[in-house]
This record gives C-alpha cells, structure tokens and sequence, in this order.
C-alpha cells in the first residue's frame, strides 16, 4: 500500500507533468520547424492579424463546426467548454483560490455555492454530453464506420474520471479541500506528499491518478487535437 | 512524363518494392510540409467532413467517406512515424502497410473530387485534398495513375495542351472563331496569336478554344470595344492552361508543364499573364507558383479575364444588352475560382450584366457543392461515379434554380456539368461565364445577330 502511495500519490503527478511538458513542447516544436511552403489555400481573412483572430475564434467556438454540423457542434462545444470549465475549477483544489475570490468581494457563502452549483452542474452536463458523443459515435453510420479501437479507448479514462470525480461531490466520500490542498501545496514543495492524509481516501486517489495519467497521454493520443486546433486554421487561410 | 520509380518488368503493384516505396513515401511525411503532418496528428474522427461530401453525401458507403480515405495513409503514418503507435499498434489507430491492397488505395484516391468542400466546415480546418494529392502522389511513383490521367499529363508535356492540338489545329479553331465573330458583328475582331510585345498573354484552357469557343470570342470582343486588340495575343504554342500534375499529385509534373507558360509569358514579353476560364490553371499559377517563386521574380503580373471584364464593368467601360440573354442562367462556382482563390463576385457581377434572368444556386460561393468531377472529369472508366455519385447533389442544386443554362468558368466542371446533363435526360445548356458576355456584349453599339447558339 505504500508503495502504491508513493507510486500513484507521488511519482506519477511529477512524471505526468514531465512527460506532457515534453511531448506537448516536442510536438509544437516540430510542427514550426516543419516547412509550410507560401501556398494559398483558402484566402484569408484580409489581415494577418484578423487571420490570428479567425483562429483563435475557431479554437475557442468552432465556428466552422457550428456551420457544418449544428448537432454536432451543440455537443462538442458543451463538451469542451465545460471541460474548460472543470479544469479552471479544480484550480480551488489545488490552491487556496478563495483567499483572492473574497479579496474580488465574494462572500463564503457565495463561493460555497458556486462551487457546489456550477461545478456540480458541470460534473453532470459533462457526464451527459460525453455520453451523447459516445452514442453519436455508435449510432451515426458515417461516425461509427471510422471509429476504431482508439477513439473509444480513450473514452475509457475519461469515464473513470468522471465517475470517480462526481461521486466525491454528490457522494459519501465527499472530498476534503484542506487535506487536498495541502497534498498539492507538499507536491508543489517536494516535501514528503506521500504521507498526507488526502492519499487515505481511495476515490480521490484513483481520479487524481486517472486525471495525470491522461494528462501524460495527451501529446501521444487522438488528444492532441487540443493542440492542433490552434494551428491547423492558420496553415489552410493564407494570403 | 511522369517517372515511374519501378521498371515495367519488376512492377508488382502489391509486391514488396512497391509496398516499400509507399511506405517511404508516408514516412516522409515526417518531414513535412507541416499541413501533411499536422493534418496526420489533428484528425479527433468527428465524421463533419462526410455529411459534406458530395460523393459521400450521393452514396454514403465508408469507402467514399474523406476520412477512411485519409486514414489509409494516417493508419500508416502512426504505425511507423509516432511513438504511440509503434507500441499500441491499433490502440493508437496504427496499422502496419502489410495488409493494405493497394489498388484498391489506387481507386479510393480517385474517388475524392479534390473539391476541398471538407475543409471549409472540418473543425480543425483539415483539408482532406491535401491527403488525397498526396495518395495520389505515392500511388504515381508506383505506376498506378489511372492510364487515361497518365496519358493527359504526357500528351500536355509533350504538346503543352492536354488535347495534343497541334499548331495547325490552333491556328484553325482561331480562323474558324474569327469567321464566326464576323458573322456576328459584321467587323474584323482580331485574335492575335504570337505578337511579341503585346500587353496581354491570354492563357484559356484549350477546351475553351476548341470545345467551348465562345469563351474567346468574349474575350476577343473585350479587348476590340477597348480599342486593344492590338495589345494581346494568344500563343499557338501555349493556348492551355490545365495542368493535370495537380491532379496526380506529382509536383515535377506540375512544375515542368507550368515552366512552358512562365516561359512563353517572357518571351512574349507579356506585362500581365491573363489566365482565362479554368479554375485549378490560375490556382497554380497564381496561389501556387507565384507565391512559391517557383522561378523567382516575374516580369509580369497574373490576372484573371472574370477580374478583368469584372472590373472593366463596374467602370462602366462596357455595354450589354441583355435581351440576347432572356433564359434563366445560374452559375456554378467552381471549387478552384470560390473556395481557393476567392473569385466568387466577378462572375456574378459579369453573369448579371449579361443576362435578364440570372438566379443563384445554393449553397453558393465557397460553400458550393463540388459538379462532382473535378480533376476526375476526364476519367471516362469512372463516369457512372460521376454521374450517379459525386455529382448527384449538383444535379439537384440545379434543378432547384429551374435555370435553362448553367455557366461556369472551368472546363472540367463544363465537361462533367454537360455529361451530367445529358445522363440525366435534362436539357439545360452549360457554358462559360464570357460566352454570355459575347452573346450581349455590344460592338460598335450592336449586340451579336445570329440565330442559335447550339
């Protein structure tokens, strides 16, 4: 059990974060390197800088999407955001985020509810919309004919996660946010996080530990469309 | 000609050696360009491109469906050129060559228009083409170009037109449109061919000289109520713009056949390179061999005549009447003129000067549906694909406008609009954008007289 501690608890957040940096910095490093020769594929928006614009707007709305496949885009888009959404909210669990939200003028109470309600209302719409792109992907002939063993596998962590995630906040082994922040504040400080009480609660060890590893596979998986999307608009719109 | 790596005696389409080239071929992707590769890292399997397609959109069966083409060589690239795949195998959506049948490969590259409709509603903007050129390429270097396509790019290498059109039969396509425009207009309207000197180097595709002649005679008729028909010239030598390397993906091909009219341009002498009705021609010239500075700086621009009769419309140096145009006219984009280089407007602004009834087709513009031939269209073994498949949408589109005549401005969308047409029993007429113009356009302030225009 021990040793389970050290390897989930302690080594594997370090050499997910390590590998990610790598694989993610690797990636976007040769994509630059690569050659792009000056063709005019689609024209671009009329300036460089709205050209960025353009790309920017697809990454974060997926405009040609929305123009494409409505049905689609109301699903993904709900996907992504929230996913968005989720990650920017467990910034209060790694860190005391409060002490700046009462500094902004929120009250306890305030912050009490925002978490419980938007994020719980997250942690459902996300387990929903995941679901109804899975079932897309198995109903829909022309999604399900080009869908392999790695477009579902990948879906398997991310169901573990959000079934080990929700039930730590609807659940009876509701999280406790001191413990865990002082977990991630002895990471932070390599000092001795093995041993903290966070680790006692098996559920959050289990997602914490699904959360790095698929953090660890992004740059190496069908994820890394996280950051293709940020380039590839601007090697099809040239002027 | 096209360099097939393999001798004839050794070609073993599923042997080994080509196998190994193909292989090369995908992992070279490695090294870019960074929209291949990219491209090869990006794709979530989302399926939008499908529900876009006009073949997939006719026939949805998987093989036509721009992603499983795609994958053909990304399966491949993940097996040999990512880590993950390399481990995972199918985990990682990698397949090893082994198994593939590549004539089947050979098939499926031809089955995509290259109408990049995909990529305009892909959510990464990925742009299936691109694969597809590149299949194309690798299924090139082992001799498996469909012959008819093989034989267009030879015939253009050695003549410098796809047709293989000799001098002789240009100059009397060029006697025959000189009489008809005497007919019309009772005047000498000059088409000169070979002036060294002039301003103007005017580059159709040759369909539009010898199968689709009013085009020209548009043009021709331009310059004449300009007064500058002493400042263009067409060559007997370069009169066709098509470059069928673009559709066999193999660039030395395509360079080789563009070096003759970058050539000619500078002998002539020409201030601007005027390309004419046909789309991928100005594409190449314009978005890929200017851009690209294949051979360097020019001493001339490039235009196109939709541009240049747009423009010269809209300061109003030209008079039409439309009454010659009565029936309704739609107007086709062609992939390369609306998705590619942005030449949507200048048609419509000459299509609605010219003509009484002119109505629009949709979706329209970069959104248009592919005619469903494309670089294919001259591939007579797959004409029962065209005709019942990729061009099924495009027959509906146009039927929805109840145009009696579609224009557009590429011979290739012409060939497959008008063999649409006739396979389904319609009787709209398909033409080019200038051959309306040259029906209303008014010489010495009369519009054409003549009868029919068959």
């Amino acid at each position: 059990m021990e040793i389970l501690r050290f390897l989930l608890g302690v080594l594997l957040p370090y050499a997910a974060v390590a590998v990610f940096l790598a694989g993610i910095s690797y990636r976007i490093y040769t994509w630059k390197k690569l050659a792009s020769p000056a063709m005019t594929l689609f024209p671009s928006p009329p300036t460089e800088a709205a050209n960025r614009r353009n790309a920017v707007a697809e990454a974060l709305l997926f405009r040609s999407l929305f123009r494409g496949d409505r049905v689609l885009w109301v699903m993904a888009w709900s996907f992504h955001a929230v996913l968005a959404l989720i990650l920017v909210g467990h910034l209060r669990v790694l860190a005391n985020v409060d002490a700046v939200l009462l500094r902004l003028g929120m009250t306890e109470p305030e912050i009490q509810a925002m978490s419980g309600g938007t994020g719980g209302a997250a942690g459902i719409v996300i387990a929903v919309t995941a679901l109804l792109l899975l079932l897309r992907r198995a109903a829909v002939p022309r999604v399900r004919e080009i869908s392999g063993l790695a477009d579902y596998s990948i879906l398997l962590p991310i169901a573990a996660i959000l079934t080990t995630g929700n039930p730590m906040r609807f659940g009876a082994e509701h999280f406790d946010l001191g413990l865990t922040r002082a977990y991630f504040a002895a990471l932070a400080g390599f000092s001795g996080a093995g041993r903290l009480a966070a680790l006692d609660n098996g559920l959050f060890l289990i997602h914490m530990s699904l959360a790095f590893a698929l953090i660890a596979l992004m740059p190496f998986s069908k994820l890394l469309h996280l950051g293709g999307i940020f380039f590839t608009h601007q090697l099809v719109r040239k002027h | 000609m096209a360099t097939a790596t393999l001798d004839q005696s050794e070609k073993h389409i599923n042997g080994a050696q080509a196998r190994s080239a193909v292989r090369q071929g995908i992992e070279a992707i490695r090294k870019g360009p960074r929209a291949l590769r990219m491209y090869m890292e990006t794709c979530a399997h989302c399926g939008t491109c499908a529900s876009v397609c006009p073949a997939y959109y006719a026939r949805p069966e998987k093989h036509y469906n721009p992603v499983e083409r795609s994958d053909l060589i990304r399966r491949v690239y993940k097996k040999h050129c990512t880590p993950s795949g390399r481990l995972l195998g199918r985990l990682a959506g990698a397949e090893s060559l082994d198994g593939a049948d590549l004539e089947r490969w050979a098939q499926m590259f031809y089955e995509c228009t290259g109408c990049r409709r995909c990529a305009m509603y892909c959510p990464f903007g990925i742009d299936n083409s691109v694969v597809t050129r590149k299949g194309r390429a690798l299924m090139d270097k082992i001799g498996l170009t469909p012959a008819a396509m093989q034989k267009v790019v030879r015939i253009s290498l050695e003549t410098g037109n796809t047709d293989g059109a000799s001098d002789a039969a240009f100059r009397a396509a060029i006697e025959f449109l000189l009489e008809e425009m005497r007919d019309e207009h009772g005047v000498e309207i000059p088409i000169p061919v070979d002036v060294v000197g002039a301003e103007y180097f005017y580059v159709p595709p040759s369909g539009d000289v010898l199968v689709n002649p009013e085009a020209t005679m548009g043009v021709a008729k331009v310059f004449y109520v300009l007064g500058m028909s002493d400042k263009w010239t067409m060559s007997s030598q370069c009169f066709d713009g098509a470059n069928y390397g673009l559709f066999t993906g193999n660039d030395e091909d395509m360079k080789r056949d563009n070096k003759r009219y970058v050539d000619e341009a500078k002998r002539l002498g020409a201030k601007v390179l005027l390309m004419g009705e046909c789309g991928h021609a100005h594409r190449i010239m314009k978005m890929m061999m200017e851009k690209q500075r294949w051979w360097g700086e020019l001493p001339f621009q490039i235009a196109n005549c939709l541009q240049w009769t747009a423009g010269l419309i809209r300061s109003g140096a030209l008079r039409f009447d439309p009454s010659r145009n009565l029936q309704p006219v739609t107007f086709h984009d062609p992939c390369n003129f609306a998705r590619s280089c942005g030449i949507s407007e200048e048609p419509r602004a000459i299509l609605r000067t010219a003509c009484a009834d002119f109505r629009e087709m949709h979706p329209n513009r970069e959104e248009n549906w592919c005619c469903g031939g494309g670089g294919l269209s001259a591939l007579d073994d797959i004409r029962e694909f065209r005709m019942s498949v990729s061009g099924k949408k495009k027959l509906g589109q146009i039927r929805e406008t109840g145009a009696e005549y579609v224009a557009t401005a590429c011979s290739n969308c012409k060939r497959q609009l008008t063999q649409l047409m006739e396979h389904h029993r319609e009787t709209v007429a398909v033409g080019g954008v200038h051959d309306m113009l040259s029906r209303a356009i008014l010489v010495n302030g009369k519009a054409a007289e003549r009868r029919d225009y068959t």
